[in-house]
């Protein structure tokens, strides 16, 4: 996979949802955290945020089940699109997605999903904490296996 | 909005100081699905019971059956003849409930697109399956009517028709499950079982379709008494179908229950959860228990043919409700994240449970 992601951190997300905000009025024109392509999910009693959007899969269930092919991987950055004229609306991608990614829109009725903002993400733009960042796909193993270490050495310390 | 993981309110005001096991459930994000409503149940629905009528139908007619007498009936000047139809009408019954799929659609009007991509997509072979089961069998039900000598024939030519539109309605009872079996990550729907029982419960309600139309031809060529050996022979194989029906339900629960996690969750919602009253009013005591006491005692009692009437009525709900509810109880698979913030307070209830001295870690 080549090109750059969205990615999240739980740590630094305090559930502001302005990502949410951002989002919809960049997609909308108005301020309707329900027409956002990113949602937050909150455990409010143990303070745990997690912004969640399309994870651009490498095998895109959302894709398979598509029936007019609108949901389909883009050749240009290997991204998930959905074209909107394709869209019937028939909800199948939400049901399949693990993650909840596309969301129907009530107000086109079609699915949408999360189109990184023609390359200037909104929600990465204006989250104050960086908990929303835009990298490369490549860098995200990366920054991954460098978290799952540093966790394991503070484990390590910790038990000693 | 946002999602919010609902916790219960505790003494301590913290989930960490409710027990392990508690702590498990409250956790869970128990969210099912409410993206496909009683239009899609209705889709399958129909398409099940269809399909399942015009099988019953059209074996009975391989075996010698036709309804005598054979009553016409002449519209805008053309004759037809019934005789066939009361079995075969099952085509009618998938063409009235497609149209409930393009209710769901969000764009109605670009529907007829919605077969591009059967490569992979299930809903797309679904339109296809479908489309093909109501063609043939119209073709073999408009047959039936206008040359009814044809039905039941030996030609082979028509013989191979028949077989053809047999194989297509035995795809479509079957494609009702597999349409939802697809779905990988929902637990309740991806099983194997779920087809098999779907299928089940198109024979069961398709063959009390079969003996409701029956009865309705005997009224309507006043043949009522003729036609008893008939109907209480179908009688007999779909109180078989209910007793497989019941066993396939039976197994499928358990085994959604042993896949752990939100299959748990799933068959919880539906046997004690908010949709305990469709599980036990509508699909136990409307699709099994009324049905099996009704026709027992309607064996004991055949001069009272309302009892079968409401019999039928009450399977029939029994078929719709089964459908609803195995669609509502659908809850996604957690994704790992959801199961990184259990691990994490499980891991914070054991510490405490650590440092207050009680048992021992699990």
């Amino acid at each position: 996979m080549h090109g750059k992601l969205i990615v999240v951190d739980h740590e630094k997300c305090t559930g502001c949802r302005q990502c949410e905000m951002v989002c919809s009025v960049f997609h909308t024109g108005a301020s309707n955290p329900s027409r956002s392509r990113i949602k937050v999910v909150k455990w409010e009693s143990v303070g745990c945020y997690l912004p969640l959007t399309c994870q651009s899969c490498e095998k895109p269930f959302c894709v398979e089940v598509c029936p007019t092919k609108a949901c389909h991987v883009d050749e240009e950055n290997q991204r998930v699109t959905i074209d909107k004229d394709k869209c019937i609306g028939c909800k199948t991608c939400i049901i399949a997605c693990p993650f909840g990614a596309p969301l129907y829109d009530k107000a086109e009725k079609i699915s949408i999903k999360c189109d990184y903002c023609d390359g200037n993400p909104q929600c990465v733009a204006f989250c104050n904490v960086k908990a929303v960042d835009y990298i490369e796909a490549d860098r995200i193993n990366l920054a991954k296996k460098r978290e799952v270490s540093l966790k394991l050495a503070e484990m390590l310390r910790q038990t000693r | 909005m946002g999602i919010e993981v609902k916790l219960p309110a505790t003494p301590a005001g913290h989930p960490a100081d409710l027990p392990v096991t508690s702590q498990e459930k409250v956790l869970k994000l128990i969210r099912p699905q409410r993206e496909w409503r009683w239009e899609i149940a209705v889709y399958l629905y129909l398409a099940g019971m269809g399909a399942g009528a015009y099988i019953i139908g059209s074996f009975l007619i391989w075996l010698g059956v036709s309804l005598t007498p054979s009553r016409s009936l002449v519209l805008f000047g053309v004759p037809l003849n019934l005789t066939y139809a009361a079995l075969l009408w099952g085509p009618i019954l998938v063409a009235i409930g497609a149209p409930f799929l393009i209710l769901d659609l969000g764009k109605k009007h670009k529907f007829f697109t919605a077969c591009l991509n059967p490569r992979t997509s299930w809903v797309a072979r679904g339109f296809l399956i479908l489309s093909a089961f109501i063609v043939l069998g119209l073709i073999v039900l408009a047959v039936s009517v206008l040359s009814p000598e044809r039905s039941g024939s030996r030609n082979v030519l028509w013989f191979i028709l028949e077989m053809i539109s047999v194989i297509f309605a035995f795809a479509t009872a079957l494609y009702t499950g597999v349409l939802l079996k697809s779905m990988k990550y929902t637990p309740i729907w991806n099983t194997p079982l779920l087809p098999t029982l779907f299928l089940a419960s198109a024979l069961s309600t398709g063959s009390m379709v079969v003996v409701l139309s029956v009865m309705s031809y005997g009224l309507f060529a006043s043949s009522g008494h003729s036609l008893l050996p008939l109907i209480h022979g179908v009688i007999r194989v779909e109180q078989i179908f209910i007793l497989i029906e019941g066993f396939i339900l039976a197994i499928y629960l358990w085994a959604v229950y042993r896949k752990g996690s939100q299959g748990k969750s799933s068959v919880h919602l539906l046997l004690f959860g908010d949709l305990k009253w469709l599980f036990w009013g509508g699909i136990v005591s409307l699709g099994f228990f009324f049905p099996m006491i009704l026709e027992s005692l309607y064996s004991q009692l055949p001069g009272y043919p309302m009892l079968l009437v409401l019999t039928g009525l009450f399977l029939l709900c029994g078929g719709f409700f089964l459908r609803s509810g195995v669609i509502a109880a659908g809850i996604k698979e957690q994704f790992p994240m959801h199961r990184f913030v259990e691990a994490k307070i499980r891991l914070a209830v054991t510490e405490k449970k650590i440092q207050k001295g009680i048992g021992s870690v699990d």
